[in-house]
């Protein structure tokens, strides 16, 4: 048993509390959401050199073989400082479905690309009807002679306004729920028939509605195997849960400590806030429920990485326990900062916006307590 | 006991329905036109333009039980738009403390909703501690005009208000509620600054008020130098029983279950979840509670006259339960709920997420909750304050 990190881990993690301290004022933040494409290029570029874009793929692959505890550090870093650079969108989810299934020759002809960030990626995994259910999917791809075609509409899918390639789920066989039948394709993102009705979230990222009419994709472009995709999906969405909970865990670090600060400072009723008991109780909960998080985050991470049989049902306990106390730490750290807590002007507002998106993607706390309990 | 209403009263609820019926907006009609005549129509059928004012002034002078039903009623019907601060918060203090010059100078423009008031009250340094509030007004040698100097902050509508009823500090010594002097003033003239603060809804409702040696006449000053403590204590239970929203919160939770129940899930919809149906039904039985706290507390305010601090529980259990409904709605809407300004996913999770994030202020304004509580330990429970 042993939590410490090895000392190339701890570079890495050296390396990107640097760069987010460094670079990641609420200021600059806001003046890159608030223009297209909601990202920095610049930033993205650092991302390449610094060799983060590269960090999951393998070797052979021109990565560096990075796993969970690596993707943790990174995605805690960038919590921290609510960075809003599509790692996750073009790294974690569709780079994590290619490497997980694409052949060589896609490999080969997409991957260079995405780890010298000049090529971005998203996954369409989303439908309307199926709320937070990966298996419910309507979109079809009707195999053809030649390949497949491509048919109906992936929702929120993050990053699709810039991503080159998008990942998408449809059906190819079996009933709407069946996890058999489900099929994962590269589409190129300017290929016709492909729409995209681009929008910002309330977290400052942005997000597409990705409609696909008779859309055509060669029969290399397949990622996996015909109707057996669900399983690239899942274990993509396992990675996407730990990086985002990776994530939300540094954010909830920022509430805690920016409340504590702002009590000791702000007077009322002639004392510091922090003085008042009642206001201590309800920080140190802030601070137990971020250090449980901490703690089911380093188990799932673990598990994940050693690859053992429990992993599955600590990411539900994982998820449900992030949802949940993402918001009531953004809550109580809007509520104790009074009025300015409501403004735009403090970055409390944003971290917990972005809590709030958080606890939806890739299905809400209750959904994965539910699934935890089943 | 018994909560069966009366014949009288149910002959009142037709006759509110029937005026809400006859009045109600048509689709296409000049808005403007439309309030106006609303105001006026409900002015003829004796105060029902002003239902909280007393009879004296030409309020209705209704029972609580008629309060109670004429908020069940007009909770579903859509009232012409008004703002709180001149019929709701202002008034009373006029009818309490001004002078009858004041009443008959401002409560008929009140009235008419020709002027529109905003609330000078908190300040930078002054929050939930108003007491601690520091805009100076210095009265002339002459004795009649006062010169204010300072800021105000979260002063909503204050980008559209004709004027401001302000609570200004005249004395540094001495007790610190002692020196406190309510003025009124009109907000547009020099020395005037108002600047929006957008909040997490992404709204611009309140505003930062700058004031710089702003001239307000003696005759503006409600009751005495060094008074307003007192006069705007009463005011502030106004503003905490207004807050609860039962009625609203009632149609709000009716409108969340229907969300719920066009969201499909297998052959049911989410209504059939149990996590989800199991929050939706504590909710609705605080709910119920409240309902009646709210009745009760009504049936002593018309038995015994003046709303204790015991009112503060309505504010408390009414803006959590408000709050709950409002989050309820961002689960319900799922993913959708973090679109943003563009139309995506059911109808209903549009606004979901901005109603959400305004409603995490109800537990901040009109006295943070943490506040209320010490007000009911003290006033109610009648714990000696000690320890912080």
């Amino acid at each position: 048993m042993n939590f410490d990190l090895s000392s190339e881990q701890q570079l890495l993690k050296d390396s990107v509390d640097r760069f987010v301290a460094d670079n990641y004022s609420l200021e600059a933040r806001v003046k890159v959401t608030d223009a297209e494409p909601g990202f920095s290029k610049a930033h993205w570029k650092s991302f390449a050199d610094l060799g983060w874009l590269a960090l999951p793929f393998a070797e052979a692959d021109g990565g560096f073989g990075g796993g969970p505890i690596e993707t943790m550090l990174l995605m805690e870093a960038f919590g921290k400082g609510l960075v809003v650079e599509p790692y996750l969108a073009s790294v974690v989810l569709g780079g994590g479905a290619l490497r997980r299934g694409a052949s060589k020759a896609v490999k080969d002809a997409i991957l260079p690309g995405v780890v010298d960030g000049t090529k971005q990626l998203a996954l369409g995994y989303a439908e309307e009807q199926a709320r937070f259910d990966l298996e419910d999917v309507v979109t079809t791809a009707r195999a053809e002679a030649n390949g497949f075609v491509l048919n109906g509409t992936k929702s929120v899918v993050q990053n699709a306004a810039t991503a080159d390639y998008i990942v998408v789920s449809a059906r190819t066989s079996g009933g709407q729920v069946d996890r058999n039948g489900i099929s994962l394709f590269l589409v190129d993102a300017k290929a016709a028939g492909v729409e995209r009705d681009n929008y910002p979230t309330v977290d400052g990222l942005r997000a597409s509605e990705v409609k696909l009419t008779n859309v055509r994709v060669d029969p290399d472009r397949l990622i996996g195997e015909v109707g057996n995709g669900y399983a690239i999906l899942e274990a993509v969405a396992n990675d996407a849960i730990l990086a985002l909970s990776a994530e939300a865990v540094g954010a909830m670090e920022v509430l805690y400590k920016d409340t504590v600060e702002y009590t000791e400072q702000r007077q009322q009723f002639g004392h510091p806030l922090s003085e008042f008991q009642v206001l201590q109780h309800r920080m140190v909960e802030m601070f137990m429920e971020y250090e449980q998080c901490k703690s089911l985050l380093f188990r799932a991470t673990l598990e994940s990485a050693q690859g053992l049989p429990t992993a599955q049902r600590t990411i539900h306990a994982l998820k449900h326990l992030v949802g949940k106390a993402g918001i009531f730490i953004g809550e109580n750290a809007v509520q104790l900062h009074g009025g300015m807590g409501m403004t735009e002007e403090l970055r409390i507002g944003h971290y917990f916006k972005r809590l709030l998106v958080i606890d939806a993607q890739f299905g809400n706390s209750d959904h994965h307590l539910q699934k935890f309990a089943a | 006991m018994d909560i069966d209403l009366s014949a009288a009263d149910l002959a009142f609820r037709d006759e509110v329905r029937e005026f809400l019926r006859t009045n109600a907006y048509k689709p296409g009609a000049d808005y403007a036109a439309w309030r106006d005549g609303w105001f006026g129509k409900a002015k003829a059928k004796g105060g029902w333009d002003v239902p909280k004012w007393p009879k004296q002034f030409g309020g209705p002078g209704w029972t609580p039980t008629q309060h109670y039903i004429w908020e069940q009623e007009t909770a579903t019907a859509m009232l012409p738009f008004d703002m709180p601060f001149g019929v709701g918060m202002l008034a009373p203090i006029l009818m309490g403390y001004g002078s009858k010059e004041q009443q008959e100078r401002f409560l008929p423009d009140i009235r008419a909703r020709k002027v529109n008031w905003c609330q000078g009250y908190s300040e930078p340094g002054a929050g939930s501690d108003l007491a601690a509030l520091k805009t100076k007004a210095e009265l002339s040698a002459d004795g009649k005009t006062y010169t204010v100097n300072g800021t105000k902050i979260w002063t909503t509508a204050a980008h559209m208000a004709d004027w401001i009823f302000c609570l200004t500090r005249t004395q540094d010594t001495g007790k610190r509620q002692e020196g406190i002097t309510f003025l009124l003033f009109p907000m547009k003239q020099p020395g005037i600054e108002v600047k929006p603060i957008i909040t997490l809804g992404g709204s611009h409702t309140v505003n930062m008020v700058h004031i710089s040696d702003v001239k307000v006449p003696v005759e503006n000053r409600i009751g005495e130098e060094g008074k307003g403590w007192t006069y705007a204590k009463g005011l502030l239970q106004h503003e905490r029983t207004g807050l609860a929203g039962v009625s609203r919160s009632i149609i709000a939770l009716e409108k969340l279950k229907e969300q719920a129940r066009s969201v499909k899930r297998g052959n049911g919809s989410l209504m059939d979840e149990p996590a989800f149906r199991a929050k939706v039904a504590a909710l609705e039985v605080d709910l119920m509670a409240l309902e009646f706290t709210e009745l009760r507390s009504l049936a002593a305010a018309s038995a015994g006259g003046a709303l204790g601090p015991e009112s503060s529980i309505m504010k408390l259990k009414g803006t959590e339960i408000q709050q709950r409904i409002a989050k309820l709605t961002v689960e319900a809407g799922g993913i959708y709920s973090a679109g943003w300004g563009h139309p995506v996913g059911p109808k209903f999770a549009r606004n979901g997420m901005a109603s959400y994030l305004s409603s995490r202020a109800y537990t901040i304004y009109g006295g943070a909750s943490e506040v209320q509580k010490d007000v009911i330990a003290k006033n109610v429970l009648g714990i000696k304050s000690g320890k912080k």
